[in-house]
């Protein structure tokens, strides 16, 4: 079980019964708080099991060592500060065929946080694009 | 042989400058951009107070073939796994028969929010102004036909291959007399596309799709799979793949008039009553499907509910939008003691007036009574042990006369109906965040059920005209009503809802409704 604070069930979430109602019901909880964290869902299937196993988890996992990934079943659940990125030329690469981003949105299917793409890149941040950071377009 | 001096000069043309023979879809987008429109007379019917900036861009860059290729293989994927392994494995039967149930709710449900929001994404691009925006609420008029026949596809599978068809073959003909059904039209029609079109967008892109469709699309899935269904992951998850756009449209739509001077002013007001609209009817609602509406339980619904509602969206999507002066939602204490306690007070709602709906409710087992009051501490002392009298009663037999509605008026426990959400509520007997508030207008009484609602119908009464089922039909005995609406299967006499969901336990009739004589009364005529 993972003690990541992005995990899951983590933080209140592992509480139970009256624990987690206190601390539901607290005062300081009456209100949103600020997260710079991002969560993706991603359909399972062929290519999107390989991005997760070969790529986010494997080749690119110290790039960001605060990304949590958990099976949910249909989907893999994933959590992350910051921002993830997947770039679709290594997919390709990967999977041995073309791959563009527009095959990898296929199977993305939930995004919390700002998610845009440019050129073969698909990205989650937390930055608010458009706002304090402009979207750009491919050179 | 001779040519044309036009065919020599653009022969000529190419040898300088080769056509490409490939051209990436993002360098089309960027291409595309220069076809602009001049939008400074723009005029649209669907007009808004803010002013939407027209250098708002799209976060995908989609072009129409693109979309049209990344849409046809979700399709693909989706039809051939429906049609080939979960039909071959009989699929449809393996779900558990109180999840078969919730389906029927569930997909129903989300078609009508499906089909109201091609409405809504085609308003939003009459309203804006820059052509990316335009383009991006273009492609989402698409995806919401796309979902409403997905949603229209999986209750014809269930209907077909499935179990107790009655239900998701033709639901929508009990629309009249379905208690929830007033309450799913206001979030998901009247929210969608009535009104200021930027408020719309803030009900339906930044609320519904961004907050809401999560624990309806994604989570709901996870609850699916643990029941044995898992058609509802293939078809949801599809539906999924499209909304992520459908956030960012409603992201840009804030961007849009983030620096218009109208933003200060009634930004965070209509976030706040978009926010209590959408919760207001989802909150319960998803809760009780999900709990009351399976056999194996995933989680707490409130857990659900901290995780996607208030931690995730509330932190990134809202949070983060601090610094632009957008705030935490007033309602929000009130939203989150519903999500601990409103699902509970609607399933013991829904099940005294079971025979008004499509679908069949089953009371929680004493296997599923300990889970509640260990999850929610005080479960048993406020519903546990009115359960158990219901049981005894014999609630579940058509032989008993017993409706457990009529538990409700020997106890003086009015239920009444929020003219704004029109969901129904029994303020002497509920844990929610619902007290009863009356107010009179053009000579007719309205109840409510909270402050945020009040406040709405008070800026607009004349947009909550909605009658309700008791004011609907006062005075009319109940087997009368669900066969003029349509609440019973082919046979023309044995309801489509059902106390239990039991293979062996016998079918309710008209004829079992008729002997107890319940007749209609508008709760607000004895004020």
């Amino acid at each position: 079980m993972s003690t990541s604070a992005n995990s899951y069930n983590a933080g209140i979430m592992a509480k139970t019964g009256k624990d987690f109602a206190d601390e539901y019901f607290a005062e300081a909880n009456q209100v949103v708080h600020e997260s710079d964290t991002v969560v993706l869902v991603l359909k399972k299937s062929d290519e999107l099991n390989t991005v997760v196993e070969e790529i986010l988890l494997g080749s690119h996992k110290d790039q960001n060592r605060t990304l949590v990934v958990e099976d949910r079943a249909g989907f893999w659940w994933l959590k992350a500060n910051g921002k993830i990125e997947i770039d679709c030329r290594e997919v390709s690469e990967l999977l041995g065929k073309s791959y563009s981003v527009y095959d990898l949105l296929v199977d993305v299917s939930s995004t919390i946080g700002r998610a845009y793409t440019l050129d073969e890149t698909f990205t989650i941040t937390s930055e608010l694009m458009g706002l304090d950071v402009k979207l750009q377009d491919i050179h | 042989m001779a040519i044309s001096l036009a065919t020599k000069a653009a022969t000529d043309s190419l040898e300088i400058n080769r056509a490409p023979v490939s051209v990436g879809a993002q360098e089309v987008h960027k291409w595309l951009q220069s076809f602009t429109w001049d939008f400074d007379k723009n005029r649209t019917k669907y007009s808004t107070k803010y002013k939407m900036a027209n250098d708002t861009k799209e976060q995908f860059k989609l072009i129409a073939k693109e979309y049209a290729r990344m849409e046809s293989v979700k399709d693909e994927r989706q039809f051939g796994s429906l049609q080939d392994v979960l039909t071959r494995v009989d699929a449809a039967n393996r779900v558990h028969p109180k999840w078969n149930e919730s389906m029927k709710v569930i997909s129903n449900f989300l078609e009508v929010g499906e089909y109201n929001a091609i409405a809504a994404t085609g308003m939003l691009w009459d309203s804006a102004t820059a052509p990316e925006q335009k383009n991006g609420y273009l492609g989402q008029v698409l995806d919401e036909i796309r979902h409403t026949n997905q949603c229209g596809y999986i209750n014809y599978y269930f209907a077909k291959q499935g179990q107790d068809a009655a239900g998701h073959n033709d639901a929508r003909r009990t629309r009249a007399i379905g208690p929830l059904w007033k309450g799913m039209k206001r979030v998901f029609s009247d929210g969608f596309i009535s009104g200021d079109a930027v408020e719309c967008s803030i009900n339906l892109q930044l609320v519904g799709e961004a907050c809401f469709t999560n624990p309806l699309i994604v989570a709901v899935t996870e609850w699916a799979s643990a029941n044995g269904d898992e058609m509802t992951p293939t078809v949801f998850l599809s539906i999924e793949t499209d909304e992520l756009r459908h956030m960012a449209n409603g992201y840009q739509t804030v961007v849009s008039i983030a620096n218009d001077e109208a933003a200060s002013k009634y930004l965070n007001t209509d976030l706040n009553n978009a926010f209590w609209t959408q919760q207001k009817y989802f909150t319960p609602v998803l809760g009780m499907m999900f709990e009351y509406g399976s056999h194996f339980k995933v989680e707490p619904w409130v857990k659900t509910w901290n995780r996607w509602v208030y931690e995730d969206w509330g932190g990134i999507w809202i949070g983060r939008l601090g610094k632009y002066g957008v705030e935490s939602p007033a309602s929000l204490r009130d939203a989150k003691k519903d999500a601990y306690w409103a699902h509970h007070d609607l399933f013991m709602i829904a099940y005294a007036l079971w025979p008004t709906g499509f679908f069949r409710l089953t009371l929680p087992t004493a296997e599923e009574a300990e889970w509640y009051e260990a999850n929610y501490p005080g479960w048993y002392d406020m519903y546990g042990k009115v359960y158990e009298e219901w049981r005894a009663r014999g609630c579940e037999d058509p032989n008993s006369g017993f409706l457990p509605l009529q538990w409700f008026i020997e106890n003086n426990h009015p239920i009444y109906i929020d003219r704004v959400s029109q969901v129904p509520f029994c303020p002497s007997y509920s844990k929610g965040a619902s007290t009863l508030r009356v107010l009179e207008f053009n000579g007719k009484k309205h109840s409510f059920s909270d402050q945020w609602g009040e406040r709405m119908w008070l800026s607009e009464p004349e947009r909550y005209e909605c009658q309700n089922i008791f004011e609907q039909y006062e005075g009319r005995e109940l087997s009368e009503v669900i066969a003029e609406g349509h609440g019973v299967r082919s046979d023309g006499f044995t309801l489509i809802a059902q106390p239990h969901t039991s293979k062996d336990g016998r079918l309710w009739t008209l004829d079992d409704i008729k002997k107890i004589g319940c007749v209609f009364a508008d709760p607000l005529k004895s004020l």
